[in-house]
């Protein structure tokens, strides 16, 4: 005999193959125990009912034992068994209880970062499970001060939301803002980008509003440094808001080494970012538009690499920049046994090849070789692919006018990252000013 | 304090924008001995109009040049600014012009200047539309990017220095002081800018001191360069004596035949951030005026500049338009500070005297 609101659950989810209602006699009355499979372990969940069961004498006080959340609207016993409960109800239909169920396990352990690798430092790695992540903040930072505030975003699916934030840091009007426009989301919240559209109109730039992290370790810094931390449910990033370029130069790993170390990493990722945006572009307009620039012997030396090479110099360089561009997104889709005979094939044999074949220069593939270490130098995968970015728009400068192009280019790139700005805070500020400080 | 330094850098690169190109042809035109005392006489002609204008700015805190007009009147405001405007259009327009010129014999010998022309134009108003927070950012930037290249200039040209072209006379009495052209100069020096900013930081007179003495060392050494290379008797023959003297340089070991090439990437960097301040003074003004947007404002007015720039058709008529220009922002860099001061000076007595009743 099954009662009016288990009839009503069963209807809601006629059509779903893994949903359950599982009869149960205690204390010789039936329960129902309601949930999905693929969430719920039944085998295990069955065996907890049934042993606090026996600590209780009726019916009534194993659901108060069970869990705090009983007897609740039918609304809200549906809301239950999409998150992953059990839903227990009585016989007559009066009684209920939303359990914490023993769950299936579908989460991957802690395990190391895949994105970052951390020098003397500890390797733990965020994962996709939103309470894990903050457990691991709130394990490595122990303070009362760290807030932490729940949203629950999107139209369709309601997708958790977490920000965190240290209180009395960052600046209660930053809080504010980012509150009323988290409250204020009416999409859905798929991908990063979809939550970085909401901090600002941005979708043809390329720099995004969030810096994504896998390190506990950088996610704390950044919360010391009066930024906010957002977690997403089933994405194993911290996402640091606001984004700043200081992040793509500094990380807190640096200062594990003496000072003048860090010093010195700082200063190659500087010169690995210049390099990244103007040096493609330098060579097109030495080789092609300004050649008188160099010293004789020098021109000659350039003159004579080029020599035979029938494509102009900008053609030859776009071909191999977009080549190396696609080699780099080849290997990231790889499967990893494939990767390395990607990587073989496109550098050595079809580098050598071009070469001897004199569709390239000599000095254009150790400029490209150049350019892709140097735009691997910087921190953070998104940081990395947005400057190999904007070098084209250099390149065509330079393609035009020459060594004055890769200056205007140049000149406008910083221009353009200077007028960036996410809620009033400028993408190239050096920090953010704590809570009360005086501008 | 960071905010200060930016404004110090804007300082400096205006400064040192108007001061490679045609500066020292003034300076050479004035006197035949003793060129630093005019430069020291402009710089501190130009560091008292400074500290008077500070003065002045200081009794109205939180508030720019053009509210402290609008509050001695709409009029006062329209009589006053809007011919500056309209000047700050042409100064733009044809400091763009001269540097477009001095960069294509740098660089570009067959492009045509329009070309560059607009180029630099977009970038300086992109940069004026993205207001006055984009513009110091930059700034500080685009210093780190210039001055070790001024660096590099300055002890590069070194290697050709004959000491006995220049003989360090004293020439008394100065005689300039009384010549147009020394006024002149003041065009070329627009610190009136910082009024314009002074609503959202406090500045401090020391700071600028420092800025200041930066500016007169770099002048020294933009008029002293090409002094020390050819000599007086030659340098006023020449229509760009610094380019010239850069162009002269010949460093054995260095992997580079010219360092004028490096003297053009300087002027790219000064020139775009000038205008781009230029403009966004225009805007500005007109907006606050006028009551309409400072980016409609902004594009058309860049736009006629773009026009007078592309219109003026050569060279010697350029730089006449320009010294006229200069002269007329000689004119204001006078009359802006010191009506400033008076008016401070005079409401804020009145105001003092009323508490007192």
């Amino acid at each position: 005999m099954r009662n009016k609101i288990v009839n009503e659950i069963e209807s809601k989810f006629s059509n779903q193959g893994d949903f359950f209602i599982e009869e149960e006699l205690i204390n010789k009355t039936t329960i129902f125990l309601i949930g999905f499979k693929t969430l719920v372990d039944l085998t295990k969940s069955k065996l907890y009912v049934q042993q606090i069961a026996n600590s209780n004498t009726s019916v009534k006080a194993l659901f108060i034992n069970l869990n705090d959340e009983i007897n609740v609207d039918t609304e809200q016993m549906i809301k239950g068994i999409l998150e992953g409960n059990l839903v227990i109800v009585s016989e007559d239909g009066k009684q209920n209880a939303v359990v914490n169920p023993i769950v299936q396990n579908l989460r991957s352990s802690i395990s190391e970062p895949k994105n970052e690798s951390p020098i003397q430092s500890s390797t733990d790695a965020f994962g996709d499970d939103i309470n894990t992540n903050i457990g691991m903040i709130r394990k490595r930072l122990t303070t009362a001060s760290l807030c932490h505030c729940n949203y629950e975003v999107g139209d369709l699916e309601k997708r958790k939301l977490s920000m965190l934030y240290i209180k009395g840091r960052t600046p209660k009007s930053l809080i504010d803002k980012v509150d009323r426009q988290l409250k204020g989301i009416q999409t859905d919240i798929d991908t990063i980008d979809d939550l970085n559209l909401q901090f600002g109109k941005r979708r043809l730039s390329p720099v995004s509003h969030l810096f994504a992290t896998e390190l506990p370790i950088s996610a704390i810094h950044s919360l010391k440094e009066n930024k906010i931390v957002f977690f997403l449910d089933n994405c194993p990033f911290a996402l640091v808001f606001p984004n700043l370029l200081w992040d793509m130069l500094v990380s807190i790993d640096d200062r594990n080494f003496p000072s003048i170390l860090s010093f010195m990493l700082r200063f190659f990722r500087v010169i690995g970012l210049v390099a990244t945006l103007i040096l493609p572009a330098l060579y097109v307009a030495l080789v092609s538009v300004n050649p008188e620039v160099f010293k004789l012997d020098l021109a000659l030396f350039v003159a004579k690499s080029r020599e035979g090479i029938p494509l102009t110099a900008f053609l030859e360089t776009i071909a191999m920049v977009v080549l190396v561009d696609l080699i780099l997104e080849a290997i990231v889709r790889l499967p990893k046994s494939v990767g390395p005979a990607i990587t073989m094939v496109g550098g050595i044999i079809l580098g050598q090849a071009m070469v001897e074949a004199k569709l390239v220069s000599n000095l254009l593939v150790i400029v490209i070789t150049a350019v892709v270490i140097a735009s691997s130098s910087v921190i953070g995968m998104q940081n990395s692919l947005y400057i190999r970015l904007l070098k084209y728009p250099i390149l065509i400068l330079a393609s035009l006018f020459g060594i004055l192009g890769v200056c205007i280019g140049f000149i406008f790139t910083i221009i353009y990252l200077a007028s960036l700005t996410s809620y009033d805070i400028p993408y190239m500020t050096f920090r953010i000013k704590k809570e009360g400080e005086i501008k | 304090m960071t905010q200060r330094i930016q404004i110090a850098a804007v300082f400096i690169i205006i400064h040192l924008s108007f001061g490679y190109v045609v500066y020292p042809n003034l300076i050479y035109m004035l006197t035949e001995t003793a060129h630093w005392e005019v430069i020291i006489c402009q710089c501190l002609l130009q560091l008292i109009l400074i500290w008077v204008y500070m003065k002045g700015l200081n009794y109205f805190p939180a508030q720019n040049v053009i509210d402290i007009y609008l509050k001695m009147g709409r009029w006062a405001a329209i009589i006053f600014l809007t011919p500056f405007a309209i000047n700050l259009i042409v100064l733009a327009s044809l400091n763009n012009r001269i540097h477009t010129e001095v960069i294509i014999s740098i660089f570009l010998p067959r492009t045509p200047y329009w070309a560059i022309l607009v180029l630099l134009f977009f970038i300086s108003v992109y940069t004026a539309l993205k207001g006055l927070g984009t513009i110091l950012r930059s700034a500080i930037f685009i210093f780190l990017f210039v001055i070790p290249l001024v660096v590099l200039n300055i002890f590069s040209s070194s290697v050709n220095f004959n000491i006995h072209n220049v003989t360090p006379g004293l020439n008394l009495p100065p005689k300039f002081l009384l010549e147009m052209k020394f006024f002149y100069l003041l065009g070329f020096s627009s610190f009136l800018f910082l009024g314009f900013i002074a609503s959202k930081t406090k500045l401090l007179f020391r700071q600028l001191f420092a800025a200041w003495v930066i500016v007169t060392l770099l002048s020294l050494s933009i008029v002293y360069i090409p002094l020390f290379i050819f000599g007086q008797d030659t340098v006023v023959t020449l229509k760009n004596p610094f380019l010239e003297s850069m162009d002269s340089i010949d460093i054995s070991w260095f992997s580079f035949n010219r360092q004028a090439i490096f003297f053009g990437v300087l002027l790219v960097g000064l020139v775009i951030l000038t205008n781009s301040v230029l403009f966004w003074m225009i805007g500005t003004i007109m907006q606050k005026v006028y009551k309409w947007n400072a980016s409609y404002w902004i594009s058309a007015f860049s736009f006629i500049a773009l026009i007078i720039a592309l219109v003026v058709p050569n060279k010697n008529l350029l730089e006449k338009y320009f010294l006229w220009s200069s002269g007329a922002q000689a004119f204001f860099m006078i009359i802006i500070p010191i009506t400033i001061f008076i008016y401070g000076f005079w409401s804020n007595g009145g105001v003092r005297g009323h508490g007192k009743k």
